[in-house]
């Protein structure tokens, strides 16, 4: 056993006990670790703002290299302050109308592209779809089971009509697709959480208490 | 029967301390565990190593402590395949968080070469065998700007160094100049590569991520738009085991000495699991059976 002799892994090995704590009951120590996880990430996001993204991106080029051109960024973020000003606070409209009309034009297209015209693509049966699955002859199987699954699946969300007759049947069908996802969601999410455990686990037992290497 | 109805009334506590024996065992003493490569994994691996001279490769760290021993082995396994592939590698990261993280991988990985290089050539040195280019908010910014200009969109590195004074990025412009980019991360970010980048510049991508976002991540894989997919420890044991097996290193598998516990926690689950519902049941004809 070789226990650690750096304070920064005691401190980390500490905070992870006053974190598993909490799976006994809600305590001071869970709540300590807790508060102090969301100031220190606070903290680090304010700072590193500061550091690497306003002096570097802002300040330097508009008061160090004079760049006047800079001082029109300035003052649209500026206008967001202006929420706090109750008389001038409309003035937050304009910022805000520049994210929202930049970020739609840019994700409107992109989501479009990616999200919609290539997984109807991909669900389309089609010889190069058979091949994308790399299971050989059985790849024609897969895609088949992955175009009933996609349009059952659909047939259960349309509810402008009463599930009776065909649409009953795909729906039915879609419902066991949602399910068998479901299952394999939750699998994984056993496998992400156990992991994160086993995380910590190595951290304790390797470099705070050295029992293993 | 009365065994059974008792065991599905456990304490919670009792069962995480089950959980916590059926981690910790396997960790104490180590098992040997086969890692079977799946495709997905393969792919990734095959995309990487078929990087030309003339390209770089991007990894974006986006993980932060909560999914670090998920992504970190894969991180730490890329970067030993590029490095001993003499693939160049630029680091970045969408978000702040995961910024010490990609650093405390870089400086490890550098280490391990180094420790053993017997020349300069040997050796990894920044900015001629990888750079650091750090964070640059918001995300769309490095999302769509570097499909035009690398360098304008980070100026400085993490460092502060300017990075059109660095040699690896005097030979590197935009995307054009990048073999794959590989998207490590807890949350959305290897979708906002496809959804951008990949669209608008055609650039080739990669993903690891955490178990539990995979039922998100599969059908891009299966349209072809990530080019191989990395999901969890278990995707991380088997890039060890591409990278051990195909470039004959033999550092520490972080991942796969983890396999031994996550099977165990598996196993364990899936016992309560089964026990919980056979209790139920017991329970359930006993109530019916009763006037």
């Amino acid at each position: 056993m070789n226990v650690a002799h750096d304070p920064w892994i005691w401190i980390g090995g500490l905070l992870t006990v006053c974190i598993f704590s909490f799976l006994y009951r809600d305590n001071p120590f869970y709540k300590f670790a807790e508060h102090l996880f969301v100031g220190v990430a606070n903290g680090y996001f304010l700072t590193f703002t500061v550091h690497r993204v306003l002096i570097p991106n802002l300040f330097n080029p508009l008061f160090v290299e004079r760049r006047i051109f800079f001082v029109l960024p300035l003052c649209v973020g500026m206008l967001y302050v202006m929420r706090f000003i109750p008389r001038f606070s409309w003035l937050v409209r304009i910022p805000i109308a520049i994210t929202i009309g930049y970020y739609t034009g840019a994700v409107i297209p992109a989501t479009v592209q990616a999200d919609i015209i290539r997984q109807v693509q991909g669900t389309i049966l089609t010889p190069q779809n058979f091949q994308s699955w790399n299971a050989g002859p059985a790849g024609t199987i897969w895609s088949v089971i992955l175009f009933i699954g996609v349009v059952c699946t659909l047939s259960y969300f349309y509810f402008s009509r009463e599930h009776k007759g065909v649409l009953g049947v795909t729906s039915r069908i879609g419902i066991i697709f949602i399910m068998i996802g479901f299952g394999a969601a939750f699998g994984y999410t056993v496998m992400a959480r156990v992991s994160l455990l086993i995380g910590r686990f190595q951290f304790i037992l390797g470099p705070w208490l050295g029992i293993i290497e | 029967m009365k065994i059974i109805e008792k065991l599905s009334r456990l304490d919670r506590r009792i069962v995480y301390l089950v959980l916590a024996a059926a981690v910790l065992l396997p960790l104490v003493i180590p098992s040997v565990q086969k890692v079977r490569v799946m495709t997905p994994v393969a792919k990734l691996f095959k995309a990487v190593d078929a990087t030309p001279d003339d390209r770089i490769i991007i990894l974006d760290f986006d993980y932060d402590p909560q999914t670090l021993p998920e992504i970190e082995p894969m991180g730490i396994a890329l970067l030993r395949h590029a490095f001993k592939r003499k693939i160049k590698v630029a680091v970045l990261s969408l978000y702040v968080q995961p910024l010490g993280l990609a650093k405390k991988a870089l400086d490890q990985v550098t280490e391990e070469f180094n420790g053993r290089a017997e020349s300069r050539e040997d050796s990894i040195i920044y900015g001629r065998d990888y750079v650091f280019l750090g964070w640059q908010p918001p995300p769309i910014v490095p999302l769509l700007g570097m499909g035009i200009s690398i360098t304008n969109v980070y100026t400085r590195d993490y460092y502060g160094l300017r990075t059109d004074s660095l040699p690896l990025m005097l030979k590197v412009k935009n995307f054009n100049d990048v073999g794959i980019l590989v998207s490590l991360s807890g949350s959305t970010a290897p979708l906002y590569w496809v959804s951008y980048s990949q669209t608008r510049f055609g650039v080739a991508v990669g993903a690891g991520i955490t178990a539990v976002s995979a039922s998100e991540f599969y059908q891009y894989y299966q349209t072809g738009q990530f080019s191989g997919l990395m999901i969890g420890m278990k995707g991380a044991a088997e890039y060890e085991e591409l990278v051990e097996s195909n470039l004959l290193l033999k550092d520490r598998r972080k991942a796969s000495e983890a396999l031994g516990s996550l099977t165990a926690a598996h196993l364990t689950m899936i016992a309560f699991i089964v026990i919980g519902n056979v209790g139920y049941f017991i329970r359930r004809r006993r109530e019916r059976r009763q006037p």
